[in-house]
């Protein structure tokens, strides 16, 4: 635990995923997108953004460990 | 998983009592414990609240999700396997919150080096797994996938569960093995 990196996949993932919705929310205000219809389609992409950022966290834990 | 805030809303004992592992609490003063794992557990009748407790929101969110979601895809027709993950995945839910708390409670007590319940997010396989399962809905989402067809495959995840305990034990064998010099004689 010592050897956190200085992000949380978690906290990163939620922390993107609100900015996207912010922009999607108010490019639909503007009548460019229809945000329901884009968010149905494309909410997967948060798992994968996540998933992928765990791989990463995992990946520099373990290198940081190898070399104190 | 989730960085925790340190932990500091208990009367702060100066140092707080660093116990040897195996050495009886009851010798210790008095220390409030910062989780209590039976509330946790309580809380998580609501899926997602023990963690949120516990201050783990990823898994609040997963457990929360997983739930209504199993229920929603139960309810439009999606009966085989998605009923029988809803009490699995509330009874793991409140599991887990017990867990979360007591880990939280061992650390608090200068456990800090033991960390045997982290080891699912030691793996790659938490992260790859969220990984596929989004590429999987997204696929789908997008028309290049039917998620129906493709659920009569569903048995394999049986076989490669399986495989991934064979993994596992086998590694921890070696692990024991290697570990004290003479085998454990079972």
């Amino acid at each position: 635990m010592n050897n956190r990196p200085a992000f949380s996949p978690e906290g990163l993932t939620l922390g993107i995923g609100l900015i996207a919705i912010g922009v999607l929310w108010t490019l639909s205000n503007l009548g460019r997108v229809d945000l329901l219809h884009t968010l149905k389609t494309w909410w997967p992409l948060a798992l994968v953004l996540w998933g992928s950022l765990e791989l990463v966290d995992l990946a520099v834990r373990r290198s940081a460990s190898r070399e104190p | 998983m989730s960085s925790l805030p340190p932990e500091d809303q208990s009367p702060a004992p100066a140092a707080p009592p660093a116990l040897p592992p195996g050495a009886a609490p009851a010798a210790a003063p008095y220390v409030r414990l910062p989780k209590s794992p039976g509330l946790a557990a309580f809380l998580s009748l609501f899926p997602g609240l023990g963690q949120v407790y516990n201050g783990q929101i990823a898994r609040a969110f997963v457990f929360f999700f997983a739930w209504v979601g199993s229920i929603y895809l139960t309810a439009s027709g999606h009966e085989f396997p998605f009923a029988f993950m809803i009490p699995f995945v509330y009874l793991y839910n409140m599991i887990d919150a017990w867990k979360g708390a007591t880990a939280i409670n061992r650390r608090f007590l200068g456990g800090e080096g033991e960390k045997m319940e982290e080891d699912a997010v030691e793996s790659p396989v938490w992260g790859g797994s969220l990984v596929a399962i989004g590429l999987l809905v997204l696929l789908s989402n997008m028309g290049w996938l039917d998620l129906d067809r493709l659920a009569q495959w569903w048995p394999l995840l049986l076989i490669a569960v399986g495989g991934y305990f064979i993994y596992g034990s086998i590694l921890k064998k070696k692990a024991e093995e290697t570990a004290d010099e003479q085998p454990p004689s079972l």
